[in-house]
């Protein structure tokens, strides 16, 4: 199907989302701020649970805050993803299918994207995602020659600077907004700090 | 001495690979300040940490292992006695961390000074599951339950191997049949809730959180999570036993956000049903209201100040605004 953009700013935050947690099965939503139509260019994320992901009430009120979140911000829900907690098995969950599922029905593009822990390690050249793309109402593999990640070397290693760094500890996900409501679900602050990071001279991030 | 009987863990897990041994840990040596440099401790307060999240059974691995090496690279000598707890528990974190040098050396201590010990055991079937090494680690566990079928760790390892390779059914069966011995015991409950929830069995995740609270009736998490169980598995009678407990774990504790907005769902989608009576729609929309004011009054007091987190107070009132649009 069509093409998929990757930020470095969403890309970043999800590997730091699953550092903060590695022993847990973690999951969070994908953003655009692009106007529909040609590729999906996945812009933000927002990190959303590390525990009980297939319970019903937090995941709901989750998607209900980000939806308006993205209406005052003019962005929009374009996709999920998750990590498992355990390394062998990478594939969507059944939760991960009714989320995505739930998404497709606002978004006919959306994406599923599976994080791959067992290729989470600093030296591992390739990006550590699986996409899925919905097609005849069920969720196959993306082609990956579809899937772009801009300036990939670039993000990498941001990634990996910001995890070695601790700045990983700096991110909240809506699980901890819960526990603390005064901790920022939309990570302004890393947000500010990824785009440091990134070379001045990269205009699209 | 309370036994160190940690939680279930999958010991082969996502932070193996993002702390990768070969490299980071060279770097980290060469780079980092002492433990006791940074935080301008002493070695009492290091030792007084380490005893306080043994007690809390915290899984701050990371943290037990920066804390944990440096007293005993340094300060060995000084701890006493208290040395062999200490190496049991950075032994544990360590594992936890993939930090394999670190676990072997404080295994080896522990073999010298207690060679036959069960526990000592049972810490290298440990070693033997963070290396995948299955079979041989039940086969330690397998030796101690031969000589002490009564040992409880053992019986918990077994079970945790079994999740570590994704066999769920099975690792519940174990579970069950563990429970069917040791009623009491929270842990085990809890992991059975959990494993149960994973394998979306609702139905007996509740059961299982039924005994904790029945254990523990003060404990305001397990009957929110509850509540969270009976919200997922819908249906009218379970909109309102969700709303029930929700609210007792606001009883238990007023500064409970999940169970805060959990009674004000409960309660918007029970109003909303078409199938209840007037007086039953009129009293949920006294409860969705009040749960709605609280809601509000603990975001404006969070985002006095800070620009990002008048964002969540914005947006925390625009979803209470339109959810109660489509109620009535």
């Amino acid at each position: 199907m069509g093409e998929v953009e990757l930020s470095c700013r969403a890309y970043v935050k999800m590997y730091l989302h699953a550092c903060l947690f590695p022993r847990c099965s973690i999951n969070g939503l994908l953003l655009s701020s692009s106007p529909t139509g040609g590729a999906v260019c996945v812009t933000d994320c927002v990190p959303l649970l590390h525990s009980h992901l297939p319970l019903a009430p937090i995941t709901q009120l989750a998607l209900t805050q980000v939806d308006v979140w993205c209406s005052q911000t003019q962005q929009r829900i374009v996709g999920y993803y998750q990590a498992n907690a355990c390394v062998s098995d990478n594939s969507p969950t059944p939760c991960a299918l009714k989320i995505a599922d739930k998404i497709a029905e606002q978004f006919d593009n959306a994406v599923l994207l599976m994080l791959d822990g067992s290729k989470m390690s600093p030296d591992y050249r390739v990006p550590p995602i699986v996409m899925y793309e919905r097609k005849d109402s069920r969720w196959i593999l993306k082609d990956k020659h579809t899937i772009m990640l801009r300036q990939w070397e670039e993000t990498r290693a941001i990634a990996s600077q910001m995890m070695e760094s601790g700045d990983h500890t700096l991110l909240v996900d809506f699980d901890s907004h819960l526990d603390d409501i005064t901790k920022d679900w939309t990570n302004q602050k890393l947000n500010t700090k990824i785009e440091e990071l990134a070379s001045p001279a990269n205009g699209n991030i | 001495m309370k036994d160190l009987d940690i939680i279930i863990i999958i010991v082969h897990n996502r932070s193996g690979h993002v702390h990768d041994v070969s490299t980071a840990y060279v770097i980290t040596k060469e780079k980092m300040a002492s433990v006791a440099e940074m935080y301008d401790v002493g070695w009492e307060e290091m030792r007084d940490k380490l005893r306080k999240w043994r007690e809390d059974n915290c899984r701050n691995s990371e943290q037990i292992v920066d804390v944990g090496e440096e007293l005993i690279s340094e300060h060995a000598s000084k701890l006493g006695d208290d040395i062999w707890i200490i190496y049991e528990q950075v032994m544990i974190a360590a594992l936890d961390c993939s930090r394999d040098d670190l676990a072997l050396t404080c295994l080896q201590e522990l073999r010298k000074q207690f060679p036959d010990s069960h526990r000592v055991k049972r810490l290298t079937g440990m070693r033997l599951e963070a290396l995948e090494r299955y079979d041989e680690a039940n086969k330690h566990y397998d030796a101690i339950l031969q000589d002490d079928p009564t040992n409880t760790a053992a019986r918990k390892r077994k079970i945790s191997i079994l999740k570590a390779q994704g066999k769920s059914t099975e690792a519940i069966r174990e579970l069950n049949e563990y429970l069917e011995q040791f009623v009491g015991d929270q842990e085990a409950w809890h992991e059975l809730s959990e494993l149960y929830i994973n394998e979306h069995d609702y139905g007996k995740a509740a059961f299982c959180l039924e005994e904790l609270m029945m254990i523990n009736p003060h404990n305001h998490l397990y009957c929110e999570q509850y509540a969270e169980v009976k919200y997922t598995q819908g249906g009218l009678e379970n909109l309102e036993l969700s709303r029930k407990y929700f609210a007792q774990a606001l009883r238990l504790n007023n500064r409970n956000m999940r169970a805060l907005f959990g009674l004000y769902m409960s309660a918007s989608h029970i109003a909303a049903s078409p199938k209840v009576s007037a007086k039953v729609k009129k009293d949920n929309m006294k409860y969705a209201a009040w749960a709605a004011t609280q809601i509000n009054r603990a975001y404006k007091l969070a985002g006095r100040g800070t620009k990002e987190n008048k964002c969540s107070m914005k947006t925390v009132e625009e979803m209470l605004e339109s959810m109660q649009i489509t109620m009535s």
